[in-house]
């Protein structure tokens, strides 16, 4: 069945069954009043829909930021990336171990505990980021180029990718960002073109580099691609001789496949050492598939649906920038489609990020990591390369998780965190950015004499908290 | 936009939702209901190492380090043998619960987890066709039997592909977390409070709201497993069957459990008659076993299916493991199946044998097992509702 039979098969009353089935290209028709779907969550105001996208979730504070300065430049100025940095942040960040020992320091500290600062560290940007553009785009080139944490030494790998890699170049040019990735020494472990020699190649960074990271499944590779590219990338691993500065990128000319290759048409001559990875890199950079590919799923993450027109120009801008992402957002980001975009299901780090910030509380960022376990989404800890899904359908049993963390956050039980007062504001406007909610939920901020606590929980447990 | 007045009556649902779930666990049980249990073990298990032929040279020249020696296996009909670390599926096999099918897989040629698991969970021949929705969820769909907010549990934490497309999936990890915050009046108040909050809209998630409060009813009212006669592992596993069992004793209405094992995608040291594969195998033949004597009452109308998104490559690679390859293993375990044999076509791994680049070669399309399976002990009718495009025939291994 093609997306249009699908389509059909809903309007024709087959249920709603189907449309919990439909697969993103339908989800935007979901909202629209021919389909007659009941209560969608009340389209959001530009403000909570701006704060939605492009930060982590509406918050008084920010809000009233950006109504000062106006909607326009505060996302021109989130583009630049430029805010001072938010001195209580960089006073937590500085506790933690992972961003503040050399590596081989670092290797000191058990995994567990190096997974949790580097959790704990994304939870307290997210929240308390004032570049929060950035931290948007952190999260995204962090799925983009997974590395789960728990294999093998890729924890302790991973706050120098984090930095230097991630952080470094979110809002650069995505070519530096995929040469940077593939030297990167938590990349190398992952997936294993530490361990790729001449001979017999390994194959699994070479299939990921092209199906993942660049032109995408259906970009034009074959096999045999594969294959050459594995050979290109082979004495590519992590030095650890004796006596050298350990766990950085190194170059093992004896483990190098000096013969030609051919990668997507291109003739790789023969005597080339690092320099045969480094021209994949190049052609895969400049490819017009991966523009569209980066192009798509910028698009995807930012609209919440698959939308051609919007693909295909920022496709554009790609080859005509060179991989700007700044200059791919910029018109993506200030266009009314972003403003009228269908809502957007939160996952599980954004709910507990966005609720954080709504009730402008104070936390270590670590007493919340158990909830994201419970609800599915512990950072750096999703095992297969392609990043934790975006699709709502992943996400329906997270639900109970979301409703627990609600009730101990307003309850004090949350370690380590807080809520203040909040006194003279109103639940729903404070959570969710608007006068009133939907119907259901005013109905019972009304009807009951709540305490302010459950008030507050019943807003972020309400269906239209869960979307963004 | 919808109507005020639909808007309002949402906020009434209140009454709805506690009618609801006041249909007491009794009136929903049907003993005689069919369960299917499916395993999918992700990163592409090595069907060579674990269901070893053997009687193949090809097989011991191509693994040099890899291979199960003959004297290691565990013979099963002179050709074909179980890795050592499936000791205890042995009696299953011989006493004809346990079914083999070899030289199974999908069409998907890419040799990418997501598009082979994507193309398995979906069940269609290859990643590249059309289906948005999950086998498991169309299979539940076209039964529409049973009300029952427990009738598809994922023992994980993201509800699988297989299951996507339908209103009744819900995801946990275990069955004691299963609860909501509080046990006082507060809390019960609350908890009808969210009742009225997702009492209407049928978006995926408010949908999801309400399955997740009636599952809560449920699961809270759970009457205790009996005590298994064999241990399960004290893994995530052993752990998972354990609670399948447990729902499946309680008779709260399940229908499908999809349980999943991770950490088959053996690149580098594989490992052979111990080591990296040879402990996974252990878990999962052990939890199986553990399953299947905890639920023996229940085996007439239980069928596991245990599936991997693809194999590995028939020769080992420099870091004595194996890369992504083509066809695996099947299992089936239940007392309506053909067990006791190899199903399937074996093609030998010579090297004209091998798919390019040296892939043992998919004779069996993994729908023929899953139609059969879904036709014969899951009273389905219309398998081409549930496996869109697949018109072909079972192989025998469900009897």
């Amino acid at each position: 069945m093609n997306r249009r039979e699908l389509l059909q098969a809903a309007l024709v009353g087959a249920g709603a069954s189907f449309l919990a089935g439909c697969g993103p290209g339908l989800r935007s028709l979901v909202g629209s009043k021919s389909l007659g779907v009941a209560e969608l969550p009340p389209h959001p105001e530009p403000l909570a829909r701006t704060l939605n996208r492009v930060a982590f979730g509406f918050n008084l504070r920010v809000a009233e930021e950006v109504r000062s300065v106006g909607r326009e430049r505060w996302i021109a100025r989130q583009l630049d990336a430029n805010e001072d940095e938010d001195p209580w942040l960089a006073l937590q960040l500085q506790r933690l171990d992972v961003f503040n020992l050399a590596p081989a320091e670092l290797r000191d500290l058990p995994e567990g505990e190096v997974v949790i600062q580097l959790q704990q560290a994304a939870v307290l940007r997210s929240v308390y980021g004032r570049n929060q553009l950035l931290e948007r785009m952190v999260e995204f080139w962090s799925d983009h180029f997974n590395i789960y944490a728990r294999k093998r030494f890729a924890a302790w790998r991973k706050p120098l990718d984090e930095v230097s890699v991630i952080r470094k170049h979110a809002l650069g040019k995505f070519p530096d960002l995929l040469f940077q990735s593939a030297k990167s020494p938590a990349m190398l472990e992952y997936l294993d073109n530490d361990a790729n020699l001449k001979g017999k190649p390994n194959e699994n960074y070479a299939r990921e580099l092209m199906e993942l990271h660049t032109l995408g499944v259906n970009g034009g590779y074959t096999q045999q691609d594969v294959q050459e590219v594995a050979r290109c990338f082979t004495g590519w691993t992590i030095e650890n001789r004796f006596g050298r500065q350990r766990g950085t990128f190194r170059f093992d000319p004896s483990q190098h496949d000096f013969e030609e290759k051919t990668v997507l048409g291109h003739r790789i001559p023969a005597g080339g050492g690092v320099e045969d990875g480094e021209r994949v890199l190049q052609i895969l950079a400049t490819h017009p598939n991966t523009a569209r590919f980066i192009a798509g799923k910028i698009v995807d993450r930012f609209l919440g649906d698959a939308h051609d027109e919007w693909r295909d120009r920022l496709g554009e801008l790609y080859l005509q920038t060179g991989g700007d992402i700044k200059a791919m957002l910029r018109p993506l980001l200030l266009s009314q489609t972003l403003l009228d975009a269908p809502p957007i299901p939160k996952r599980p780090f954004d709910f507990v990020v966005s609720s954080l910030r709504a009730l402008s509380a104070t936390t270590d960022g670590r007493g919340v990591l158990r909830y994201l376990v419970d609800m599915g989404q512990p950072s750096y800890e999703w095992p297969m390369p392609d990043g934790y899904p975006t699709a709502s359908e992943a996400w329906t049993g997270s639900l109970l998780g979301r409703w627990n963390f609600a009730l101990d956050l307003l309850r004090g039980e949350v370690p380590g965190t807080t809520v203040p007062a909040l006194e003279g504001i109103k639940p729903i406007e404070a959570t969710l950015g608007r006068r009133a909610g939907s119907d259901s939920l005013s109905a019972l901020l009304l009807r009951q004499d709540l305490r302010r606590e459950e008030a507050l929980a019943l807003c972020l447990c309400s269906p239209e908290f869960q979307w963004r | 936009m919808v109507s005020r007045r639909s808007l309002i009556a949402g906020a009434f649902g209140l009454a709805a939702g506690s009618a609801l779930s006041q249909i007491s666990l009794r009136e929903r049980r049907d003993p005689d209901a069919p369960v299917l249990v499916v395993l999918f073990l992700r990163g592409g298990c090595d069907g060579l190492n674990t269901v070893v032929p053997h009687g193949e040279d090809e097989y011991h020249r191509l693994r040099p380090s890899l291979a199960l020696r003959r004297r290691d296996v565990l013979d099963l009909d002179g050709f074909f043998g179980f890795h050592p670390a499936l000791g205890s599926l042995i009696p299953h096999y011989r006493e004809g619960r346990l079914a083999v099918v070899h030289a199974v897989g999908s069409q998907d040629r890419t040799r990418s987890h997501f598009e082979a698991m994507s193309a398995m969970e979906r069940g269609v021949a290859a990643a590249s066709e059309h289906a948005s929705s999950g086998w498991v969820a169309r299979y539940l769909n076209e039964r529409a039997s049973g009300p029952s907010p427990l009738r598809s549990i994922a023992f994980s934490n993201v509800l699988p592909d297989s299951m996507r497309g339908g209103t009744s999936g819900i995801a946990l990890e275990s069955l004691k977390q299963y609860r909501l915050r509080g046990e006082d009046a507060q809390a019960r108040r609350f908890r009808r409070s969210l009742a009225a909050l997702y009492a209407s809209g049928e978006d995926v998630l408010t949908q999801a709201g309400r399955a997740t409060l009636e599952a809560l009813d449920l699961v809270e009212n759970l009457p205790a497993a009996p005590s298994a006669s064999e241990p399960y592992p004290k893994s995530d596993l052993g752990r998972a069957f354990a609670q399948t069992a447990q729902l499946i004793h309680a008779g709260v209405g399940l229908e499908v459990a999809c349980l999943e094992k991770g950490g088959w995608d053996t690149h580098v040291a594989q490992g052979a008659t111990s080591g990296w594969h040879a402990s996974l195998l252990e878990d999962l033949a052990r939890s199986l076993s553990a399953f299947a004597a905890d639920i023996a009452d229940h085996l007439n109308r239980v069928t596991v299916v245990v599936m991997t998104e693809f194999g590995r490559r028939a020769y080992e690679n420099a870091g004595l493991g194996t890369d992504h390859g083509r066809a695996s293993v099947m299992l089936l375990l239940g007392e309506g199946v053909a067990g006791g044999t190899v199903h399937g076509d074996w093609p030998g791994l010579t090297p004209e044998s091998l798919e390019e680049p040296g892939d043992l070669r998919v004779t069996t399309d993994y729908r023929a097992v899953l139609s059969e399976v879904l036709r014969r002990r899951m009273a389905l009718e219309r398998v081409e509702a549930v496996l869109p495009g697949f018109g072909g025939q079972g192989i025998g291994a469900v009897a």
